[in-house]
């Protein structure tokens, strides 16, 4: 456990530092759409940018302004303090408008603080909805992305290169998938913070590894006699999440997140690339498939019937919808989510943060007791 | 005879209630201290004191507020979002939606008929709406927290304050001041705002009837005939008790499912 906590918790983390110090290469990319088996058939570390660890906003306030979601700007908060210097890349995607526009914030900081812009920077187009002639745009623009990254790195990235990375990472998804069972189990081996810590590991640690660290860690979890009782079983939901002291904030004595709808978290394996036919469409199809995202348009009902299965499935008695402040994409969709799931019986509570070192834990735990509080006195009438 | 109690601390006063079966012994409300635990050790002091008691007669003794879990003698910890939906109930048998406005945040608890929480939802963008809010207008317009429902009573044309940003509305007052527009008219108009902020976040979880409102702000009466206004619902007046001791009614309630229960 102890190696996943680290690469999730440490943007420069062990195993990066020993990616670099063999010569290796980083690139960095802030969204889940983007897809990391083309990096990891190029030779290059794929890393998700993360906003922990900022403690103030001042670099990212000058350039975004106050009115607008605190994780980009604490990206480039933390890019702008130098904490992201062991990128050789970093890959912009539309993925909301506040993601999109730290492409042009962190372009600007760029020109204002030389070295603080990544030689390699791209900005990665991704539609924002799913058919036959996105998927072809897609396929193009991954082409695109593929061009680019074997121009700029002097690499070739081959067919061959490329169904091998996607069999290595299909291969973590299925431990993934078998880690989540685990994970909703009647009395699960492990708890919701640990869970975050080992899924976000696999965006920022060389893939061999990771899979190999998961196989251990699966095969511990099913001779585990360990087992978490007694608590309430909680979903979490809603805006990106890469910081583990949140799940902790949220758990506290009481409660287990045994399951998640977060691009950080579970969202992030589900879906196998195929491994027939062309590669680059082979991936432009799950990347662009993935519905979980509000970012997509028309997949509502999607989405609702997809978190209504995972709270079945992990017989969870309540969920927390959880947005960013001024995330529009989340705030608006977790009160239609309450709305549909508290009338199909599941209680929820929504919650509204700032991201990162700004989070009100005290309002924030007092809203969560009263909900299992609430969880509680239910269980007691039914 | 088994006594219980529950103790309150919020951000601005702390409360404790004494109860012996369905009947309050005794109740203090107090000024809070810096720290939230000597808040609560003082304010169940004073209580026990009145009532003649010590800690000892205590069979069980909830607590609830911001500085609960800092609270070293009590034997449970429970949110005040329970406790005011718990003792509102109590106060007003036939609430089903309990608005309370506190020093720093305010709520809106739906309930069902055994007092069950069905549903909550607090403030969470800013202090706009909460005691706090009242406070700083009070001390703007140099008058008494506590009169500033009766001040407003006598409004003929209240004002619009233009931002619901405590500290811009304050800046508001000061140029209406600057202005010479009466009092009465800016505290009306104060209570106006503070009411429409609640209304908002009541009209969230949807209003039930009987509505009710507990906290400090149920005192003042130009909020709470906004608030009306605001919701297009009566709303219950409590006269069981002080609507500000609400939560920690409902903490010694709790407490006293507690002894009742064979402390399971």
């Amino acid at each position: 456990m102890k190696e996943f906590m680290e690469a999730a918790t440490v943007l420069n983390n062990r195993r990066v530092g020993e990616w670099k110090a063999q010569g290796g290469r980083v690139v960095g990319y802030t969204c889940s759409y983007v897809p990391d088996e083309l990096f990891h058939a190029a030779g290059i570390l794929p890393y998700r940018i993360r906003g922990i660890g900022a403690s103030e906003t001042t670099i990212g306030d000058t350039y975004f302004g106050p009115f607008i979601c605190s994780l980009p700007k604490c990206m480039l908060q933390l890019a702008g303090e130098g904490k992201f210097d062991f990128l050789d890349g970093a890959i912009i995607t539309p993925g909301c408008d506040s993601m999109r526009r730290l492409d042009e914030c962190w372009r600007k900081a760029g020109d204002d603080n030389p070295g603080v812009l990544p030689k390699f920077f791209f900005h990665f187009g991704v539609p924002h909805k799913y058919s036959d002639y996105t998927i072809a745009w897609f396929t193009v623009e991954i082409q695109r992305l593929k061009a680019a990254v074997e121009g700029h790195f002097g690499v070739v990235i081959t067919d061959e290169k490329l169904a091998a990375s996607i069999r290595l990472f299909n291969r973590g998804r299925d431990l993934l998938e078998a880690f989540d069972a685990f994970r909703t189990a009647e009395d699960p081996p492990i708890g919701g913070a640990d869970a975050l810590a080992v899924i976000m590991a696999g965006t920022t640690m060389p893939r061999e590894r990771y899979t190999e660290l998961l196989e251990g860690l699966v095969g511990g979890l099913g001779r585990s006699a360990s087992r978490i009782t007694g608590k309430a079983r909680l979903m979490l939901v809603g805006s990106a999440n890469d910081d583990v002291e949140l799940v902790c904030a949220i758990e506290g004595a009481s409660a287990i997140v045994v399951a998640d709808n977060l691009c950080f978290g579970s969202r992030f394996h589900a879906d196998r690339v195929s491994e027939d036919g062309d590669p680059i469409e082979a991936l432009a199809r799950r990347y662009l498939a993935k519905n979980e995202c509000p970012r997509v348009y028309g997949e509502y009902k999607a989405r609702l019937a997809t978190l209504r299965h995972k709270a079945e499935q992990a017989r969870v008695d309540g969920v927390v919808l959880q947005n960013i402040r001024f995330c529009d994409l989340h705030g608006s969709e977790n009160g239609l989510f309450e709305r549909d799931l508290e009338a199909a019986g599941i209680p929820c509570i929504r919650l509204e943060r700032e991201y990162g070192p700004l989070v009100e834990t005290g309002r924030m735990k007092m809203r969560i007791d009263a909900f299992i509080e609430r969880i509680r006195q239910r269980r007691k009438t039914a | 005879m088994t006594c219980v109690a529950g103790c309150d601390v919020g951000s601005l006063t702390s409360k404790a209630v004494i109860m012996d079966g369905d009947r309050i012994v005794q109740s203090v409300i107090m000024k809070s201290k810096a720290k939230p635990w000597e808040s609560a050790d003082e304010v169940m002091r004073q209580a026990l004191e009145k009532a003649g008691m010590s800690m000892g007669d205590l069979a069980y003794c909830v607590g609830t507020g911001y500085g609960r879990d800092k609270m070293t003698f009590i034997n449970e910890a429970v949110s005040e979002i329970a406790c005011h939906g718990k003792g509102a109930q109590w106060l007003v048998p036939t609430a089903r939606t309990v608005i309370d406005i506190g020093g720093q945040d305010c709520k809106a608890v739906k309930l069902d008929d055994a007092g069950n929480m069905v549903k909550f939802i607090t403030n969470d963008k800013c202090a706009s709406g909460t005691g706090r809010f009242l406070e700083v207008m009070a001390k703007v317009l140099g008058v008494e927290l506590a009169d500033l429902g009766a001040l407003s009573a006598k409004s003929k044309s209240p004002v619009t304050l233009a931002s619901a940003c405590t500290v811009w509305a304050q800046a508001d007052v000061i140029q209406h001041l600057n202005d010479t527009v009466p009092l009465e008219d800016i505290a009306a108009g104060v209570n106006a705002a503070m009411a429409s902020r609640m209304a908002v976040l009541a009209n969230n979880i949807g209003v039930a009837r009987d509505v009710c409102m507990t906290g400090g702000v149920a005192k003042n009466e130009g909020v709470v005939a906004s608030l009306e206004k605001a919701l297009g619902v009566r709303i219950k007046r409590i006269r069981k008790s002080d609507p500000q001791l609400a939560g920690a009614i409902g903490a010694a309630l709790f407490a006293k499912e507690k002894v009742d229960g064979g402390m399971r």
